[in-house]
């Protein structure tokens, strides 16, 4: 018996071994999105559409890990923060070429991330603030900083640090950065595993495997497996899903939440749902007055509080998210790093919400009204059950449904009293979503008006902060006060719905997002 | 004579075309939002906002803004999309002969249905072919646009695998097969549309003296039915058809969308949704010149079908 269960274990290992060398080289993957891209360059814009492509056509010093709490090598191969942290030495790899087979020198790193960060360059600048000059010296690249910057290395991981070629670049058509950045994204040349090949707007793109590509596969050969990838613009969910179906497409974006349970029925399909850094919440006003002079309800803390506890997130994920939503405990998703696990998030409490009311100014019950995005199905059902659920502590929910656009503009305008939110990182650190969500000085804390002297002060610091440790404690205390402040509605955390031909292997959508494709394959 | 009047009525243009530019201009000024906000979603800075306001010229006057745009347009120039960040003119270069394709296959396919069903029903009044014709077409015209996309796409498209699921295509015969769905589906609905004025006006016709006299004069019904009949009952569908016209290729934004076409129906949501007001004022200026000159043509085949009416 013994011997027979080690003999199929030495079996299963030989084929799984063999499957592993065996990956398929070639062919061409055609997925499905829902958008198109805009403007594929990586300093000038920061829509998710363009990010989550640019990844695959430009490659960074440093990348995130699949998981999202971390970085790796990419194309620096190690990079060393000095004792006091005042400086970084990152060394290239050796034999490094862009896409058209030209070399990519260090002087190509120096010029990418002082375009980076010039103050006005983006919406992205700030996160290269930290680095006050850029040295270089053979494969040899020093960062000299202004102050120890612990977010430096994510930084460096994320697309406004992609490195492209200055030649290139500079020889293109235009006057200025913003026309010859125009000029370039046209055409766009990086070192990432793919290289724009063709585009047709609003229809199809294709990427082509760039030859030159450092990273290896499990073969032994360069990555990426595939020939070529071709992205087909397809907005509505249901034909998406129909040619996902009928073998046009190997891959899908945004499958609605209703109908993952029926694909992951379906043979031939892989449903995944991909761990994301997606939070969903409502953002309210806390504000002691409205806009029209107003006294708001919502400025009391109590009833903020009691808000949270009145809403059943297990409910709603059942509702809105088909079961596939996790319950949300703090400001930031469990998969953002420095996500402190100890967090308690409202937990529903329908007794504890009435008399948290009782103790509040606003005893008798009030309306209140939510900006929600029009056409969004989620937003509705979220939104209709949260008004039977407020209706049970006396609170009246009125449904206000506007385009997103004009949701953006209320908002900015301070112009609501509690609008439908959802936010995904796009750096690999949690001072991104906190420098939103809890300083005043960014956004007014997401328009909330939330604003903590204590939080700011630990924020600063956090800045600062080398020890990982000391990091987690400041941020630890951080999430927790601003559970207490509850300026949100803390509801639930989502995945990315990705539907997968059973033929793809290897395909990853990161928790930030973007789209893996350079170990992806197409088996037989 | 034609000519003249050709002429006239294309300077007829040139005042709606004005008023359209004006109404545009302001409207989708109007709208709250702003392109900077579009483009720059939830989590820009107001630093950030204003900064992008004013490369986009968004901060000066609107009589200026207006200036520009309209001395600009005198030079052909209808400026760059704000998010794409390519010239106007050459998205809609890209993009409107998708959807023109669209129309016109979709208005041949509605015609080829429409007319000899409606001549049948017509010839057949009150039997049961006449009541079966005008029940499905009553049936297809209340049935919602996307619905009957969606239906054809699940069954010739997903479960029989006749037609591509959307999609464009390269060339000529590849539009045409990767576009009969689509144009089945809104010639379907114009269809319904052209059967029931087409049946009354063949009925209309074929109780005429002059059809009666044609009859006695001993011709075959073949022949009557072509040369007089068709020819006076098709004067009322020619102009519905023109109307008609005009409303599928401001309606291909559903179907567009349903069969991920890339087509102006779907750039012109995407530009309302991102406030990108370059797009949406060359858009409109594209539709109402596209319009004018649907009525035009529809005008002149109505006075060629016609002799008694007057091009003046």
């Amino acid at each position: 018996m013994k011997r027979l269960t080690h003999v199929t274990l030495t079996l299963v290992a030989a084929l799984s071994l063999g499957h592993a060398a065996a990956v398929t080289r070639g062919g061409e993957l055609v997925y499905g999105r829902y958008a198109d891209s805009l403007f594929l360059d990586p300093v000038l814009n920061d829509a998710n559409l363009d990010i989550w492509i640019l990844t695959n056509l430009y490659d960074t010093l440093l990348q995130p890990t699949a998981d999202g709490k971390g970085v790796q090598p990419g194309l620096a191969s190690s990079y060393t923060p000095s004792k006091d942290g005042k400086s970084m030495v990152l060394k290239l790899r050796a034999g490094l070429k862009f896409a058209d087979g030209s070399a990519l020198t260090a002087q190509d790193v120096k010029w990418s991330l002082d375009r980076a960060r010039q103050p006005d360059a983006g919406a992205w600048s700030s996160s290269l603030a930290s680095i006050n000059s850029i040295t270089v010296s053979g494969n040899t690249v020093t960062l000299l900083l202004k102050r120890p910057d612990p977010t430096l290395p994510a930084a460096l991981a994320t697309f406004n640090a992609a490195i492209m070629p200055q030649k290139l670049f500079t020889a293109a058509p235009g006057k200025n950065d913003a026309e010859k950045a125009k000029a370039f994204a046209e055409k766009p040349i990086g070192s990432g595993p793919f290289v724009l090949s063709e585009w047709k707007r609003g229809s199809y793109m294709v990427l082509k495997r760039n030859p030159y590509y450092w990273k290896k596969g499990s073969d032994g050969k360069a990555l990426p497996y595939l020939d070529r990838v071709r992205f087909e613009i397809i907005p509505d969910d249901n034909t998406r899903i129909l040619k996902l179906q009928a073998g046009e497409l190997q891959g899908a974006e945004f499958i609605p939440l209703s109908r993952v349970a029926e694909l992951k029925r379906n043979a031939n399909l892989n449903m995944q749902l991909f761990p994301s850094t997606k939070v969903n919440s409502i953002l309210m006003n806390n504000r002691p007055t409205l806009n029209n002079g107003t006294v708001n309800p919502l400025s009391d803390v109590k009833v903020r509080q009691a808000l949270n506890y009145a809403a059943n997130k297990e409910a709603l994920i059942q509702v809105v998210t088909y079961g596939t939503g996790k319950v949300m405990k703090s400001y930031m998703s469990s998969t953002t790093p420095l996500f402190d696990a100890s967090q308690k998030g409202y937990p529903y409490d329908l007794a504890k919400a009435k008399s948290l009311l009782a103790a509040s100014k606003f005893k008798g019950g009030f309306e209140i009204s939510v900006l929600a995005t029009s056409g969004s199905a989620d937003d509705l059902a979220l939104l209709t059950a949260l008004q039977q659920m407020w209706g049970a502590i006396g609170v009246r929910l009125k449904i206000e449904q506007v385009d997103s656009a004009t949701k953006t503009a209320r908002y900015r305008a301070n112009d609501f009293q509690m609008r439908t939110a959802a936010w995904t990182n796009d750096i690999n650190d949690p001072s991104q979503i906190t420098s939103y969500y809890t300083l005043f000085d960014n956004i007014e804390s997401v328009h909330t008006g939330f604003k903590s002297a204590e939080v700011d002060k630990l924020f600063d610091q956090s800045q600062q902060e080398l020890s990982r440790i000391n990091r987690a404690s400041q941020y630890r205390r951080i999430q927790s006060i601003y559970l207490n402040a509850a300026p949100i509605i803390y509801l639930y955390e989502t995945p990315y719905p990705v539907a997968l031909s059973k033929k793809v292997q290897g395909f990853v959508q990161i928790p930030l997002g973007n789209n893996i494709f350079s170990a992806a394959s197409l088996e037989k | 004579m034609h000519a003249t009047y050709v002429l006239k009525r294309l300077l007829q243009i040139i005042p709606t075309f004005l008023a359209v530019m004006l109404v545009v201009f302001l409207l989708v000024r109007l709208l709250p939002g702003d392109p900077a906000s579009a483009i720059l979603g939830d989590r820009a800075t107001a630093d950030i906002v204003e900064r992008t306001n004013r490369q986009l010229g968004l901060d000066r006057p609107l009589p200026v803004q207006f200036g520009i745009f309209v001395s600009r347009l005198l030079q052909g120039d209808l400026g760059d999309s704000i998010s794409l960040k390519i010239p106007v003119l050459r998205l809609i270069g890209e993009r409107l002969p998708v959807t023109l394709f669209l129309t016109v296959y979709a208005a041949v396919l509605g015609v080829l249905m429409a007319v000899p069903l409606a001549v049948l029903a017509a010839v057949k009044r009150n039997t049961w072919v006449d009541a079966v014709i005008r029940a499905v077409f009553q049936v297809g015209l209340s049935l919602p646009v996307f619905y009957v996309a969606l239906q054809l796409l699940t069954l010739l498209g997903a479960r029989l695998q006749w037609f591509p699921i959307g999609g464009y295509g390269d060339t000529f015969s590849e539009h045409l097969y990767h576009l009969f769905l689509p144009a089945l589906t809104l010639g379907l609905n114009l269809a319904a549309v052209l059967v029931r004025t087409l049946r009354n006006s063949v009925i209309e016709v074929l109780t005429a003296e002059y059809v009666d006299f044609a009859r006695a004069k001993g011709l075959r019904s073949n022949l009557i039915l072509s040369r007089h009949v068709l020819r006076n009952a098709l004067i009322p569908t020619v102009t519905l058809l023109g109307l008609n016209i005009g409303a599928l290729i401001g309606g291909a934004v559903i179907t567009e969308t349903v069969f991920a076409i890339p087509g102006v129906g779907r750039l012109m949501v995407d530009a309302i949704f991102g406030r990108d007001y370059p797009v949406i004022q060359g858009l409109t200026l594209t539709f109402a010149l596209l319009v004018s000159v649907v009525f035009l043509i529809t005008d002149l085949i109505h006075a060629r079908l016609d002799p008694r009416m007057e091009l003046s």
